[in-house]
C-alpha cells in the first residue's frame, strides 16, 4: 500500500520533470529546459536539489559531487572526466571537464 | 507475440507486397519512371548509376540493388535494362532469388515505347498476383528492424535515440533482429562498442571498425572531419565525441551485439547486429534495406520527409517543435519525455506498438506521402 497522501500524490502528478537521467548509474541529469540558479531540479517527479548556476537545455549538472580526476557518467557510460571539484547542482561541461585521456580527441 | 506477414519462397516473411521496377542503370530509368506514371503501386527504384565504376563499386552496386529486390518485402522484380551498361540488367535479375523476376533490355526489345509497353504488361500481371496473395501469422522472431537516425539535434540523445533503444530492447527480448547502422556515428566509442559484444573476438572486430572509420574521415576531409567527428554543438551541451557519439547509438538498445555485417550484407544472428554503413541517411537506408530489414525506425531532430523504397520508415521525432512544423512527416513525437512527464519505456512501448501495426499494414507518414528518395555507397570515382 502506499504511504503517500492522496494531497502530496496530486502535487507529484502535477509537477513537471525539468532535467532527466539517462541511465541509473549517472552521476550527472540533463537539464530538460532552460533552468536558474535556484532552481530546483526535478527528475522522475521528484525535486532533488537546488541548481547551482544557469543552465541550458541540453546540458549537464551534477548528480552529485565529482572530485577532480572523476569520470562523469552518462547514459551509463564514462563521457569525461573532471579537471576539478563539480559540486551537486553545478553545471558540467567542457570547462571543468576534459576527455577521458584513452579516449579519442579532436 | 505475431505480425501478419506474407509468405516468400525461401522461407521468409514480408510486410509489404511490392512491385519493384528497378533500372539496373540510370541510362533506362526514363523506361521505369513511365511504367511508374503508368502503374503509381508499383514503387521505382531509379538506379543512378549501373556504369563507369571501379570493380569495387559495381560489386557493392550489384549486392545493394539485389539486395534490395531479395528484400522480403518485394513480391516481384521487373529490371530494366539498357543493354551496353557495366552492371548487366540479365545478371542483376539472375542475382534475385526466390520471387517472379522479368528482365527488359532497351536496346534489345525495340526502344523506349516498346519496352515502356511490355513493362507494364509485365508489372501489371505481377501487381494482380501480389493484390491476390494474403498475409499469415509469423512469429516475431523473423523481424528485422534497422535502426538509423537523421538531422539529429541536442534533444535526439535524450529522447528519440532513448525511446527507439527501449523498443529495440523489447525486439530483441521478442527475438526479432535489430540492425545499428552508420559507423560514422559511432567514432569515439569504439572502447564501449566492443565492451558490449557478445564474445572478445566480436569486440576486437567492432573497434577495428570504429576505428578505420575514423581513420577514413579524417584522411577524407582533413581539417573538415571536425565537422563529422566533433561534438556536433559544444552550444548543445554535448562534452566530448564520446557523448555526442553515445547518443546515437543509444538506437541500439542494452542488449549484447552480436554480429557486424558488411554494407548490404544480411546478417545471420538475431539480436543486436551492426551495419558497417556511412553516416548519409538515403546510402545508409539502402544498405539496410538490402540487409533485410523489413522496417526503419528513423530518429530525427531537425526533421526530414525521407522513407526509402520498400521499407517503411517509421520517423520518431526528438521534439515537439519540430513534430508541429512539418505535420504528416512524422510518426511519432518522442518530445513528450521532454514537455509531458513521458518515461523513456513509454514512449518505446508507443514506438513497439506502432511497429507492430506498421508491419500488420498500416501506413507510415513516409509510405503515405510516397516519399522514397533512392541512392547508395560509392565510394570510387567515375570513369
Amino acid at each position: 500500500m502506499s504511504m503517500v497522501s492522496p494531497e502530496s500524490r496530486k502535487s507529484e502528478v502535477s509537477m513537471t520533470n525539468n532535467a532527466l537521467r539517462t541511465n541509473l548509474a549517472d552521476n550527472v541529469i540533463i537539464a530538460l529546459q532552460a533552468l536558474k540558479k535556484g532552481d530546483m531540479a526535478i527528475v522522475e517527479n521528484q525535486k532533488i536539489f537546488e541548481v547551482m548556476e544557469d543552465i541550458q537545455a541540453g546540458h549537464k549538472i551534477a548528480l552529485e559531487s565529482i572530485a577532480a580526476g572523476e569520470k562523469v557518467y552518462r547514459y551509463g557510460e564514462p563521457i569525461v572526466e573532471a579537471t576539478r571539484t563539480i559540486n551537486r547542482g553545478e553545471w558540467v561541461h567542457v570547462h571543468n571537464t576534459r576527455p577521458v585521456p584513452s579516449d579519442m580527441t579532436v | 507475440m505475431e505480425f501478419n506477414g506474407y509468405a516468400r519462397e525461401h522461407g521468409g516473411y514480408g510486410i509489404r507486397n511490392h512491385v519493384l521496377v528497378i533500372c539496373s542503370v540510370n541510362c533506362a530509368s526514363g523506361v521505369a519512371q513511365a511504367i511508374n506514371r503508368a502503374l503509381p503501386e508499383v514503387v521505382p527504384v531509379i538506379n543512378g548509376y549501373g556504369c563507369g565504376s571501379s570493380g569495387h563499386d559495381t560489386v557493392v552496386m550489384l549486392r545493394t540493388l539485389a539486395g534490395i529486390a531479395n528484400n522480403p518485402n518485394v513480391a516481384a522484380v521487373l529490371v530494366i535494362g539498357l543493354g551496353c551498361e557495366g552492371l548487366g540488367a540479365e545478371h542483376l535479375a539472375n542475382s534475385i532469388k526466390g520471387k517472379t523476376v522479368e528482365c527488359l533490355v532497351i536496346q534489345r526489345d525495340g526502344g523506349s515505347a516498346a519496352t515502356t509497353k511490355r513493362g507494364i504488361e509485365l508489372a501489371g500481371r505481377f501487381l494482380s498476383l501480389a493484390r491476390g496473395q494474403k498475409r499469415v501469422p509469423v512469429p516475431i522472431t523473423k523481424l528485422v528492424v534497422g535502426l538509423e537516425c537523421g538531422g539529429s539535434d541536442a534533444f535526439s540523445g535524450i529522447s528519440a535515440n532513448p525511446a527507439v533503444g527501449a523498443a529495440a530492447d523489447l525486439l530483441v527480448e521478442a527475438g526479432a533482429t535489430t540492425i545499428l547502422a552508420e559507423t560514422t556515428e559511432m567514432i569515439g566509442t569504439a572502447h564501449i562498442l566492443r565492451r558490449r559484444a557478445a564474445t572478445p573476438e566480436l569486440g576486437e572486430q567492432i573497434e577495428k571498425l570504429v576505428n578505420n572509420q575514423e581513420k577514413k574521415v579524417r584522411h577524407a576531409l582533413g581539417e573538415w572531419a571536425g565537422m563529422v567527428i566533433t561534438p556536433g554543438n559544444i552550444e548543445g551541451g554535448l562534452s566530448s565525441i564520446t557523448e555526442k557519439s553515445l547518443g546515437c547509438i543509444e538506437k541500439g538498445g542494452t542488449t549484447p551485439i552480436n554480429e557486424i555485417v558488411g554494407y548490404a550484407c544480411r546478417p545471420v544472428q538475431h539480436g543486436l547486429v551492426i551495419m558497417d554503413t556511412p553516416g548519409y541517411d538515403i546510402d545508409s537506408m539502402a544498405g539496410l534495406a538490402a540487409g533485410g530489414a523489413h522496417i526503419i525506425l528513423f530518429t530525427t531532430g531537425r526533421g526530414t520527409p525521407a522513407g526509402f523504397p520498400a521499407v517503411p520508415v517509421i520517423k520518431v521525432c526528438s521534439n515537439s517543435t519540430t513534430f508541429k512544423n512539418m505535420p504528416g512527416d512524422i510518426d511519432v513525437n518522442a518530445g513528450t519525455i521532454i514537455e509531458e512527464n513521458k518515461s523513456i519505456e513509454q514512449v518505446g512501448q508507443e514506438i513497439y506498438k506502432l511497429m507492430i501495426r506498421v508491419a500488420n499494414g498500416e501506413l507510415t507518414c513516409a509510405e503515405k506521402n510516397l516519399s522514397i528518395p533512392f541512392n547508395y555507397l560509392k565510394e570510387g570515382p567515375t570513369f
